[in-house]
């Protein structure tokens, strides 16, 4: 499958072309602000979310780059707030035909992909079992509980795999590795079970991975720094 | 169809800096971290502000203290490392140990593709480190001294402490707040180092890594163009490169081939010697003193000798001679003492001896020519006394102290240079928690 291929259809509030990229689920019109959910082969409209911050990020829809020798494209952005402020988590569609997401708070990014829930499964504490700073281990390769958050989506652009209700609740906790190993252990709506879904990967530095194009910056000279 | 309004396109846009008036003193704040930012604190009055759900900056905290100049100026631009990058944030903060407070100034860096930096000046050294967060946990490991590895590196506990903000100004990616506490473990790898940071937040405790590595107050001063020279530094800080360590593989490296060369030479040298014997004298009695008229070397020429004695029965007992060689052409004399001993008994079960019954004494510079050979001999003990001892001068022989004095010389370059680092790591040392 081609990662960016586009079906011709319009966004049902404003007529504008409603770009569906992949096994994109959702997307947020660029044109008006409207969510539109792709049901089988008919378009739903789910109203507006709340309007994205400008949280200073460098990234923009449609910036590629290859991790790991494969190519990526960032077709969406969910945003999140959690009781210290805003991140991003990217919607990235891989060359081979993958999804993942490229993290993005506070200048700090990892590139992550979702694996099966049985990993994971029963071997991994409750949502309030993961303990900062001691160590889980998964597959052979410990992991440090590095943030717990509780978050509700801020708003949301371009596509995305589910469609994002503004104002619900998830439970989520990031551990990394001693070698620069990511994973986030996502509880959902409730942190009492012992099934997270799992997303696995590591840390990236975008100038590294060669991400562009980047967000333009006043007073920055145009293209970012030298790399 | 009805046409579309145009695009939002709100992120492709440049982004812009602002600025705003306080909310508490009314005095100007420039934004310059394009919305990356959870705390702006009021250079001019301290006052809070936060932005609200909307975006929008709201007054969290009204203060009136007065501003205070930092080391360096907030939204001086400098390139590090490469890359360009301006101050956002001033935080000071500062831990006592023994009753003694340690300030340090830590300015946010902010660049908006590299994200932040932390570059960090020590008041009470004058030493600089630029640090960035770690992309993963260090590894704790369980060893005899405290010690962390990141990425194959691995870093020794240096000191652990409670650290408190004191002063805030600008911009923040985090909840700042002056009086807050954090206890802070150093670990150091010279010129690296990596620091936990732990704090108490609303979701429990807060675990921050931080890798940093030295930086030299000069480099600093250059990048953000300041004028003059920057405030000095003062004894050795956690993180300056030990520069006695610097070139240590290649000094011993070409140590190692020194001493080869070394080997070769003096092997070559030795050689080239065909020791002779110019005088041997066996069966000498102790009861009188011995005195004998010998040839040693050529005249015109100066030899090595190397004078032996021997002497028996030697069983827990000892020979000792006084010997003088005169030249008989200009009676200058050599004189040296020799001893001969040889002890030897059982002592708590484990049986042990020492000493030998043949001893040798090397002398340099021997002119040649006729010389008059005298002898004191004297002998003790308590087991049995030597009855007769024997004697040999060797001419011509290989002067190996000249070659141990060249290889002293080899060495002691680099073992000057393991002292000298060792020194400068104890003085390293002495500022941590494991001072001698």
């Amino acid at each position: 499958m081609q990662p960016s291929r586009t079906d011709a259809v319009s966004c049902p509030e404003c007529g504008a072309p409603a770009p569906f990229r992949g096994t994109a689920v959702s997307l947020v019109c660029e044109y008006c602000g409207s969510t539109v959910v792709r049901t089988g082969v008919d378009l739903k409209l789910i109203g507006k979310v709340s309007a994205l911050l400008d949280n200073g990020s460098p990234i923009v829809l449609g910036a590629k780059a290859s991790v790991d020798k494969v190519p990526f494209e960032v077709v969406g952005r969910l945003q999140l707030r959690h009781g210290r402020g805003t991140w991003n988590e990217w919607f990235i569609n891989f060359a081979d035909g993958g999804v993942g997401w490229l993290s993005d708070a506070q200048g700090s990014y990892a590139i992550t992909r979702p694996r099966e829930k049985s990993i994971v499964a029963g071997k991994v504490p409750a949502y309030s079992g993961c303990a900062l700073g001691q160590p889980i281990v998964v597959q052979g390769v410990p992991y440090v509980p590095v943030e717990r958050r509780v978050a509700s989506y801020q708003g949301a652009e371009g596509c995305l795999p589910f469609a994002a209700v503004p104002g619900d609740r998830y439970y989520s906790v990031d551990l990394r590795g001693h070698d620069g190993e990511f994973m986030t252990l996502d509880y959902g709506e409730r942190p009492d079970h012992r099934e997270p879904t799992l997303y696995m990967g590591r840390a990236v530095d975008l100038l590294a991975i060669g991400l562009h194009p980047l967000r333009k910056f006043a007073g920055w000279a145009r293209g970012g720094p030298p790399a | 169809m009805t046409s579309p309004t145009p695009p939002l396109k709100l992120f492709r846009d440049e982004a812009q800096v602002e600025t705003i008036k306080c909310l508490s003193c009314g005095g100007p704040i420039a934004l310059h971290s394009f919305g990356a930012r959870q705390r702006v604190v009021c250079p001019h009055c301290g006052s809070t502000l936060a932005p609200e759900d909307s975006g929008a900056l709201t007054l969290l905290e009204a203060a009136s203290r007065k501003h205070q100049p930092s080391v360096l100026p907030l939204h001086a631009r400098g390139q590090l490392d490469g890359i360009e990058w301006e101050i956002i944030g001033i935080c000071w903060r500062r831990c006592v140990v023994d009753g003694v407070a340690y300030p340090w100034q830590e300015f946010l860096l902010f660049n908006p593709w590299h994200g932040v930096r932390w570059l960090i000046y020590s008041n009470s050294d004058g030493h600089w480190q630029l640090g960035q967060a770690l992309d993963g946990a260090p590894e704790i490991l369980k060893q005899r001294h405290h010690g962390v590895r990141f990425d194959k590196q691995r870093y020794k506990h240096f000191q652990g402490a409670i650290a408190v903000v004191t002063y805030v100004e600008g911009e923040f990616t985090w909840e700042v707040h002056v009086d807050d506490k954090a206890e802070i473990n150093d670990f150091v790898a010279p010129p690296l180092g990596l620091s936990i940071e732990q704090s108490s937040g609303p979701d429990g405790v807060e675990l921050n890594f931080t890798v940093a590595h030295h930086i030299d107050a000069a480099e600093v001063w250059r990048a953000f163009q300041q004028p003059g020279k920057p405030p000095r530094t003062r004894g050795i800080g956690p993180l300056r490169p030990n520069h006695w360590h610097r070139g240590r593989r290649s000094m011993w490296l070409s140590c190692l081939v020194f001493v080869a060369a070394w080997w070769l030479l003096s092997d070559r040298l030795a050689a080239t010697r065909h020791p002779t014997v110019a005088f041997q004298r066996d069966n000498i009695s102790f009861d009188e003193p011995f005195a004998q008229e010998i040839k040693i070397g050529t005249p015109g020429e100066t030899t090595a000798i190397e004078f032996t004695l021997a002497a028996s029965p030697l069983d827990n007992a000892w020979a000792y001679a006084d010997v003088l060689l005169v030249n008989l052409a200009n009676d200058e004399a050599v004189g040296f003492g020799i001893e001969a001993s040889y002890y030897h008994g059982i002592d708590g079960g484990e049986s042990w001896h020492e000493g030998t019954s043949r001893t040798t004494h090397t002398v340099g510079g021997v002119a040649g020519g006729q010389y008059l050979l005298q002898i004191q001999p004297q002998r003790g003990g308590t087991g049995s006394t030597p009855t007769e001892y024997e004697v040999s001068v060797r001419q011509d022989v290989y002067l190996t102290r000249y070659s141990v004095l060249a290889l002293t010389v080899i060495l002691c370059f680099p073992l000057l240079a393991w002292l000298l680092g060792w020194l400068f790591e104890r003085r390293r040392w002495n500022n941590s928690d494991y001072s001698s």
